[in-house]
């Protein structure tokens, strides 16, 4: 019992440790590593990723999982690159109400049809990914230059902290809210922690699944039209490398795949801790291809980290 | 005595066996459901052939039907090696990662125009070879560390991919091996060989379904794994095997990718995942493990295929396809899954 | 004589944390015998069974086979050394043939190269099915087409053929095989068991119908309370006897606080008709009262269980009404029931009862999180206020509210499991065996607890942890048996109906 307690202790604080060895390795590499100007571009490239990363958080922690975050931030993307000359920056709502839709069908298809997630949102992923290239005929389409000045309001920044960023970190807030203090967030761990207790104790299950989904969809919409302001541009294919992007987010950070344990802070870390390894990569100048190995292999290595060792789950399919 | 003194209503009922009764009857529609999920697809696609001839222009022409022929040799290769993942109750998302692996280490070591590798046969078994290791490994990672077999060939299809991405830098490389080109044309009885190639694997899969030990415990496995083990067979080391063989047929399907193109490069696996995912289902085979077979998905391939040619010929633009075969996987899945409001799903 | 002994248990005993499941079991079984088990439920039968078949390890004692020392530490163990188990739930893998089934795990000897010849083993399946009369099944067709006695009797076929390569006769061990046949079909089993024994078999038979168990058996154990009580044979059995040695002693009413018990109102809370589960129970009709106490007493299968799961939401009826407080309700899911008030105490409490990673003040609020809330919002501090509460009145040993719940005893957490039950606004809790696992003095505990709701007015349907208790903490019974209610009736303080009449319906 003593030697399970030192090791969990160890692995929650896993991911700190991780991050500030990394600074330190990534740094003595290149000291500008730590510099203004790369931080700077850290914190704006981590505003998407971080959004998108909150809402997964809370499909994870119900034991879930949801493939199509990346199309449906490349659709939301499409989308408000499309309506952004028309409402202006009004299309941000017009892309996180995509969001809630698109989260909503996967939910709805999840808990009405009783499929396992994965294939549900493998489903969808392809949907909307061809909702993406139909409505953009093909590839990328940009942002009319003329219009670009209505954007202008997010490149301030609070020092090197860019609005973006600040933005994601409300929506962190929000997010927290929720998970701690609403009954939807406490729901949401009990499922994930023992989902047959959870139903006999009286918890809405279907409900909370459902908008678990509805909550990633918002978030991957609001990343999408951030990923649009700052390209100035529709890009159908920008979601494609995110979906194994926000998953690493939520299991670098210490949240099991089974759900029951974790938070939407410890994805924050997680997230971050995905942007300094690329940017790290970049850095000490390993191609770009590497990024999917060493990311396939970090996840992997940290779900088997973070994964009750000889829990109940004996047989894994 | 205490039972006359209490007020009691003692209610005798001589319908006695009638809850045994109940019990055979939920048994003879378990049966029923069976047979419609063996038969159904079948059907399908036999009223498809059918459908399509009469409402598709050009469906029920030779060129087309030929065109069918070279068509399902990819896909039919694909859900050979997925069909027994499926059979185990666990999937395999590593699939494209594989192929394109293959594809594009194949390309560079038989005559091509970026080196000056020129191994012909042994290229190509050696690109196979390649592919079915990372199988072996995604095997192992999912047995010994035990991580859902969705979350561990997810993570190592995106590694994969990687290794292929890397192993041409960016810059595919075009092959000039004539070999290729002859496999690529070349027909033997008026079908494609890549076909033939495709068949050979299929009966392949066959015999080792119907007619070994191997075969019947994919089946005991995915319904039951539990028992199984308890038999004291090595549970482990079989599902190990079904993640080489996902991965060699998932090998095989990126040389053919790289044979047609005539170019090794990882994107030739584009859309192959969610295609034979949907081929597999559609055909009968059943995601929760325990049902199913090649011959269903042989007949789930066809019936896919089919479609695809058939939007193409109606001119359906190219992005809704995808969409298209979602909600069929949607729709078959939900069709054959357990009911039953206390089974957890997640 | 000594040579007759097939198999034999010196002493056996098993104990859990916190109770003896067996003690002292010297049971004895000759060749060629049928020995039946008779007991309530809670009695051993099936911890004894699974320690035969090596599934679970005896805590004291020692067994023989054939004279020889008889340990294992698995089925397959036991299965080598020529014991075998018909389980409950079947081993049968249904897309695979019965051939295929009989000979699962030992193809090797039908092996050319690779592939395996499908017709020698067919034919060599044939054989094992003939041996035991049950020619008329075909080695090549599926399990899934069979029917469930059927593929019972393959079931037997297979294991007969796993132990049976011994000349020296080997055990079987039928856990109520008959629970889901009709008459026919039990004929049919009884006519094959027969056969088995003739060929020099032995087979140890347990079953709640104890007619059954006297038309077959040899010699009948009864157990009671972990210990066996009697050994009677078959020309001297008779239901009587059999339940007289099968009844326990009953406990003071003062253990059960059966002067508290409340006289329950007039009004009805909850009210059923004609319920049914398909294959589990039928017919089934009752009311609850005000403070009332109704106990439902039936073996394991008579279908109180499955009632109880309907009850609170867990399974949705195929016929038949609800009504609470005289509004007819359906529930989809729990969340449905909780909604009309109706919260259960489930049996497996680590499992279903409490969600061990969280804290005791989030267990306990878990079922009444609005209660807790202002405008949607939960507050800590009214959390760890109520946490508090009820730590303090149900006496939970704890280091606070904060602390999670699976460092708990089991006593403890299941006061959690109560503090969580009883702290909402709840009109009717379904308590399935409550103070199961549960040390004496919580066990009173709860016993006390139990009285103080009923007289709050709130209503309750008991499955009591033994026959005793659901009797002596009853104001009503109602006895199930084979998914029909056989007989309802009062249990007042002053005048409790005995175990024996009880256990007459019961079986």
């Amino acid at each position: 019992m003593v030697q399970r307690v030192t090791a969990r202790a160890v692995l929650d604080n896993l991911p700190w440790l991780t991050l500030i060895a990394l600074l330190g390795v990534f740094t003595s590499i290149n000291p500008r590593f730590i510099g203004a100007y790369s931080l700077a571009n850290i914190f704006s490239v981590a505003a998407p990723l971080l959004a998108l990363s909150f809402g997964a958080t809370f499909v994870i922690m119900t034991g879930s999982i949801d493939l199509s975050v990346g199309a449906i931030v490349s659709a939301a993307c499409v989308i408000y690159g499309t309506t952004f000359p028309v409402l202006g920056n009004w299309s941000i709502l017009v892309a996180v109400i995509f969001g809630f839709l698109a989260g909503s069908v996967n939910g709805l298809l999840f808990t009405w049809l009783r499929i396992p997630s994965f294939i549900v949102t493998l489903s969808t992923l392809s949907l909307w990914k061809s909702v993406a290239l139909l409505i953009v005929g093909g590839g990328a389409k940009g942002i009319p230059m003329k219009l670009w000045k209505g954007l202008a309001w997010a490149d301030l920044s609070l020092g090197i902290v860019p609005l973006l960023f600040l933005i994601s970190i409300v929506v962190f807030a929000v997010f927290y809210f929720v998970e701690a203090k609403t009954a939807l967030g406490r729901s949401v761990f009990a499922i994930g922690a023992n989902e047959r207790a959870a139903r006999m104790c009286g918890l809405k299950v279907n409900s909370t699944k459902f908008w678990a989904y509805v909550l990633s969809g918002i978030g991957s919409g609001l990343a999408g039209a951030f990923y649009s302001i700052e390209l100035k541009t529709s890009l159908a294919t920008i979601g494609d490398p995110l979906t194994l992007l926000s998953i690493a987010a939520v299991v670098l950070g210490g949240t099991p795949l089974t759900g029951g344990r974790g938070s939407v802070l410890r994805t924050l870390l997680g997230a971050m801790l995905v942007i300094i390894i690329q940017n790290g990569l970049n850095t000490v100048a390993l191609d770009v291809y590497w990024q999917q190995i060493v990311f396939g292999a970090f996840v992997i290595l940290a779900v088997f980290l973070n994964s009750e060792k000889g829990g109940r789950a004996l047989i894994t399919k | 005595m205490a039972t006359e003194e209490n007020n009691s209503r003692v209610k005798m009922d001589t319908t006695t066996r009638t809850v045994a009764d109940d019990f055979s009857e939920r048994i003879a529609a378990e049966r029923t459901k069976n047979r419609i999920v063996e038969l159904g697809p079948l059907l399908i696609m036999f009223a498809l052939i059918i459908v399509l001839s009469v409402f598709v222009r050009g469906f029920f022409t030779w060129n087309n039907l030929a065109g069918l022929l070279q068509q399902i040799a990819t896909p039919l290769v694909l859900a050979m090696g997925l069909t027994f993942v499926l059979l185990l109750g666990s999937i395999d998302l590593s699939l494209e990662g594989v192929m394109g692996f293959a594809g594009s280490i194949v390309a560079l070591l038989v005559l091509n125009t970026k080196n000056s590798f020129n191994l012909g046969v042994l290229g190509i078994l050696i690109a196979i070879t390649a592919g079915t290791l990372f199988g072996i490994v995604s095997g192992v990672l999912h047995t010994r560390l035990k991580i859902p077999s969705f979350m561990v060939t997810f993570g190592m299809g995106s590694a994969i991919t990687g290794f292929g991405i890397l192993s041409y830098r960016g810059i595919p490389a075009s092959v000039n091996d004539p070999m290729f080109a002859h496999f690529a044309g070349g027909t033997f009885f008026g079908m494609p060989l890549l076909t033939w190639f495709a068949l050979v694997i299929f009966f392949i899969a066959l015999s080792i379904e119907r007619y070994t030990a191997f075969g019947r415990r994919l089946y005991a496995i995915g319904e039951n794994e539990a028992v199984v083990r308890a038999t004291g067979i090595d549970v482990d080391r079989i599902k190990v095997m079904v993640f080489a063989w996902s991965a060699f047929c998932s090998s095989v399907a990126g040389i053919f990718g790289a044979i047609k193109l005539n170019i090794g490069q990882v994107i030739i696996s584009n859309g192959f995942l969610f295609s034979t995912i949907t081929a597999v289902v559609v055909g009968g085979t059943s995601l929760v493990g325990g049902s199913g077979g090649v011959v269903q998905s042989l007949v789930g391939v066809v019936i896919v295929t089919m479609i695809q040619d058939s939007m193409i010929l109606l001119g359906v633009n190219a992005y809704v396809q995808p969409a298209v075969q979602g909600m069929i996987v949607i729709a078959a899945v939900s069709l054959t899954v357990a009911r039953g409001k206390k089974i957890i799903f997640k | 004589m000594a040579e007759d002994v097939l198999f034999r248990t010196r002493k056996i005993g098993k104990q859990y944390p916190g109770t003896v499941a067996l003690e002292g079991i010297d049971l004895e079984v000759r060749r060629g015998e049928i020995v039946g088990l008779v007991g309530e439920n809670g009695a051993g039968k099936s911890t004894l069974l699974r320690i035969i078949s090596c599934v679970e390890q005896p805590t004291t004692g020692s067994m023989e086979m054939h004279g020889r020392q008889f340990r294992g530490k698995n089925l397959l163990e036991a299965n080598r050394m020529g014991v075998g188990m018909v389980f409950q739930e079947q081993s049968l893998m249904k897309k695979l043939s019965v051939a295929q089934n009989i000979f699962f795990g030992r193809e090797k000897k039908f092996k050319t190269l690779f592939f395996i010849n499908w017709r020698r083993m067919n034919i060599a399946a044939s054989k094992v099915l003939e041996s035991l009369g049950l020619d008329d099944i075909l080695p090549a067709s599926k399990v899934l087409e069979l029917d469930f006695a059927t593929r019972q009797m393959v079931e037997i076929a297979k294991v007969l053929n796993i132990v049976g390569d011994k000349h020296e006769g080997c055990l079987i061990l039928l856990d109520e095989p008959t629970s889901v046949l009709n008459e026919i079909e039990i004929k049919k089993l009884f006519g094959k068991m027969k056969m088995i024994r003739d060929q020099g078999h032995s087979i140890i038979f347990v079953s709640h119908r104890l007619s059954e168990v006297i038309e077959i058996s040899d010699r009948i154990y009864v157990f009671k309370d972990g210990q066996q009580t009697a050994l009677v044979e078959r020309k001297n059995a008779n239901e009587d006897l059999l339940y007289e040695k099968m009844v326990g002693r009953s406990t003071s009413g003062e253990y059960f606080k059966v002067d508290r018990q409340t006289d329950p109102g007039q009004d009805v809370i909850l009210e059923v008709r004609n319920l049914a589960l398909k294959g589990y129970f039928k017919n089934v009709s009752f009311r609850v009262r005000r403070g009332e106490v109704l106990g439902i007493c039936g073996v394991v299968g008579s279908g109180k269980e499955e009632v109880c799961a309907v009850l609170c939401g867990d399974d949705r009826p195929d016929e038949g009404e609800m009504f609470v407080n005289n509004v007819e309700r359906h529930f989809s899911d729990p969340s449905d029931a909780l909604d009309a008030g109706i919260l259960s105490v489930p049996k497996e409490r680590r499992e279903e009862g409490i969600i061990a990673t969280l804290s005791v003040a989030e267990n306990i609020s878990l079922s009444s999180m609005k209660a807790i809330s202002r405008h949607n919002v939960i507050s800590d501090r009214g959390r760890s206020d109520r946490a508090r509460e009820w730590i303090h009145k149900l006496n939970i040993k704890t280091s606070g509210p904060k602390e999670h719940v699976e460092t708990l005893s089991g006593g403890n957490a299941q006061k959690v499991v109560f503090a969580r039950v009883i702290s909402g606004e709840n009109r009717i809790l379904i308590l399935n065996h409550p103070s199961r696992g549960v040390d004496v003095g919580a066990k009173e505990e709860i016993y006390l607890l139990i009285r103080e709701i009923t007289e709050r007015g709130i209503g309750i349907v008991l499955l009591g942890d033994t026959l005793d208790e659901t009797i002596s903490l009853s104001s009503r019974l109602i006895v199930m048996k084979d998914g029909l209610v056989v007989a309802e009736l009062e249990s007042p303080r002053d005048n409790k109906p005995s175990q024996i009449d009880i256990v007459r319906y019961m079986m």
